[in-house]
């Protein structure tokens, strides 16, 4: 007797159909799993066998052979559980599967046979529709999740028991739906704002500008002088999510197991602030079967990093390539996968290790060497793809004790939003997105100088000895500031305020 | 000491035998060895042959007795098992293997449990 189920498995951020066979034959009793199972779907025995006893059923009798088609692709996670106890019920006739039809079955078990949610739910219905799959059955936990992807049927369940009620056609499951635009909060919730911040007006210009045109960003600033505080802020002035965009982040929330607590959809822009131990693998990410690293789970939103010249040499250099192409491709043995990584970097440091360098109050306590090393660590190219260089100086007693007087981070989102929308427009039909990511064929098309503004930018150029690197960072900065006033051709204001970013550039002369 | 425990092991086998007749298992063989194996009891109930492995205690040991059965010798019993199969061309039955526990009180009266499908073959 044989039962074949389908079920799915993650690669990546795509999925594919694994086929559920279950066969039995009289003998000796037992069960072997095939297709490259790991540990976690090997266990999976134990907890079917307790699932099937305790939800009221006898566990068969014989031999099963459990093979997970393709068999030449490595299977993990507990997915497989409620496919393969509902496979064997229906081997041994203790349940007739009159309804399955085609429905794919995803779900771990727990030993008491209610039926648990699983990682990577969005992603598996993403690609099932694909494939023209069209009726799901997933734990009620996973609900929401599958629901996302309109065109699926999802059915949830919450034990083996229903789960084989509803395939005898005992029970009528309804599908369960979702409205997509219901999970978006009317105004972006961030518990923060842009108001509580004193003083810092040059900053907070700064990080409007980054903002706008998805540019990376460094401040340096002596300790306390409210670097972090700002860049938590970053978020709540980026424009909201789309939907597509949200589809998105959620796609690698879900894989990677992280959406707990965050809902059923990501909506807002992530924020993530990995430790300096962090590794290079952590960041980028890898592993047998390579995960998403921070760069892709900042994903359109903010990869902060503070403390930047702490990491590790090796774990900086390896954000230079995602930094210009947006994305990482991770090649192991087993696979090469690819996954996106369009993040803003911010980087946040002291300006030497003991953080009063260049201060006007306290005094420096590093040697000329010590300070020379710590920003050597800082290789130039990495320099190069960081756009705006912002220092952040104590504030003043006066400032300190003063009531907060920012504006408020609605309204510079509102600018914000305004600016993205003249790039949406500007780089329809490419993979472009915004300024930072201009090609430099774009960059000849769009970055029309007027002649006062090219004659400022060679004398910069001259006179502040900037790379060919830098000289494109400007331009595209200056882009961005001239969208932000409106502007429709780069003017000398612009690149005048655009060089002023550039700050790094001169003091590596002066180090 | 020798002696009296190979005699309450007797005396044990025989309470197991009552008990699986009084449960409806008809006894097909006792103490089948192969070269690597025994099997205390061998007996049929309803579709199923059932192996059955008999263990004896007499103090109140730590967890289930189950845990009695460790590897090496469910090991032993399936070899035993494979070869009884082999040898008699048994094909096309449902097998099971069941462990039945003794206990003999202090008092010398004895509780006896079984436990049906006790493990499986890996």
């Amino acid at each position: 007797m044989l039962v074949k189920i389908a079920s799915a498995a993650i690669l990546g951020l795509e999925a594919y159909l694994v086929e559920v066979e279950i066969d039995s034959q009289r003998g000796l009793p037992g069960q072997s799993i095939v297709g490259l199972p790991d540990a976690s779907v090997r266990e999976s025995r134990d907890r079917v066998r307790a699932a099937i006893e305790n939800s009221g059923f006898q566990f068969p009798p014989g031999y099963f052979t459990i093979n997970l088609a393709p068999a030449d692709t490595k299977k993990e996670g507990p997915l497989y559980d409620l496919p393969i106890a509902l496979g064997m019920l229906s081997v041994s006739e203790q349940i007739s599967v009159k309804n399955l039809n085609g429905t794919i079955i995803l779900g771990e078990l727990s030993l008491d046979g209610a039926v648990r949610g699983i990682n990577g739910i969005l992603p598996i219905c993403l690609s099932l529709k694909k494939e023209g799959r069209n009726k799901v059955i997933v734990s009620k936990e996973n609900a929401d999740e599958a629901a996302l992807v309109e065109a699926i049927e999802v059915l949830p369940v919450e034990t083996l028991k229903e789960a084989a009620e509803f395939l005898s056609g005992a029970k009528i499951i309804n599908p369960h739906k979702i409205d997509i635009a219901s999970l978006f909060p009317p105004e972006p919730e961030y518990g923060i704002d842009f108001a509580d911040v004193k003083g810092q007006g040059h900053v907070k210009r700064a990080l409007e500008v980054a903002a706008a045109g998805g540019h990376n960003l460094l401040l340096v600033g002596s300790p306390g002088s409210g670097k972090t505080m700002l860049a938590r802020r970053l978020p709540t002035i980026l424009p909201p999510l789309s939907i597509s965009e949200a589809l998105e982040v959620t796609k690698l929330y879900s894989v990677t197991g992280l959406l707990d607590g965050k809902g059923v959809l990501v909506t807002t822009r992530p924020f993530r602030s990995p430790h300096h131990t962090t590794s290079d693998i952590g960041i980028i990410g890898g592993g047998r079967i390579p995960r998403p690293g921070e760069v892709s789970l900042s994903h359109l939103g903010v990869l902060f990093l503070d403390e930047f010249p702490e990491f590790e040499r090796n774990v900086l250099e390896v954000l230079r390539q995602p930094l210009e192409d947006g994305k990482v491709t991770i090649s192991r043995a087993h696979s090469t996968l690819t996954y996106p990584a369009q993040f803003m970097l911010v980087a946040a440091m002291n300006p030497c290790p003991c953080g009063n360098y260049m201060d006007p109050v306290k005094t420096c306590t590093c040697s000329p060497y010590t300070v020379q090393r710590y920003w050597g660590k800082l290789s130039g190219p990495l320099l190069d793809r960081i756009d705006l260089h912002v220092e952040v100086p104590r504030l003043k007693k006066e400032e300190l004790a003063a009531q907060p007087d920012g504006e408020p981070s609605k309204m510079v989102r509102e600018r914000v939003a305004a600016v993205r929308t003249i790039q949406q427009e500007r780089f329809k039909g490419t993979e472009t997105f915004c300024n930072a990511r201009m090609t430099p064929r774009q960059m000849k098309e769009f970055c029309v100088l007027e002649k006062e503004g090219e004659e400022l930018l060679k004398s910069a150029i001259l006179h502040l000895q900037l790379s060919g690197r830098a000289y494109d960072r400007i331009l595209k900065v200056s882009r961005t500031i001239a969208d932000l006033e409106g502007s429709e051709n780069i003017q000398a204001r612009h690149i005048a305020e655009a060089t002023q970013y550039r700050s790094l550039d001169r003091k590596g002369n002066e180090v | 000491m020798g002696k009296e425990s190979y005699q309450q092991g007797i005396k044990g086998e025989e309470v197991a035998e009552k008990y699986l007749i009084q449960h409806g298992y008809k006894i097909i063989e006792k103490n089948f060895h192969s070269q690597q194996g025994e099997i205390d009891i061998i007996a049929s109930e309803n579709e199923f042959l059932v192996f059955v492995e008999v263990k004896n205690y007499s103090f109140r040991s730590y967890g289930s007795p189950l845990g009695a059965v460790r590897k090496s010798k469910k090991q032993s019993i399936i070899h035993a098992a494979r070869t009884y199969l082999y040898k008699h061309n048994i094909k096309n039955t449902f097998c099971r293997f069941d462990v039945l526990t003794i206990y003999r009180r202090p008092d010398g009266s004895r509780a006896v449990d079984l436990y049906r499908n006790a493990f499986l073959i890996n």
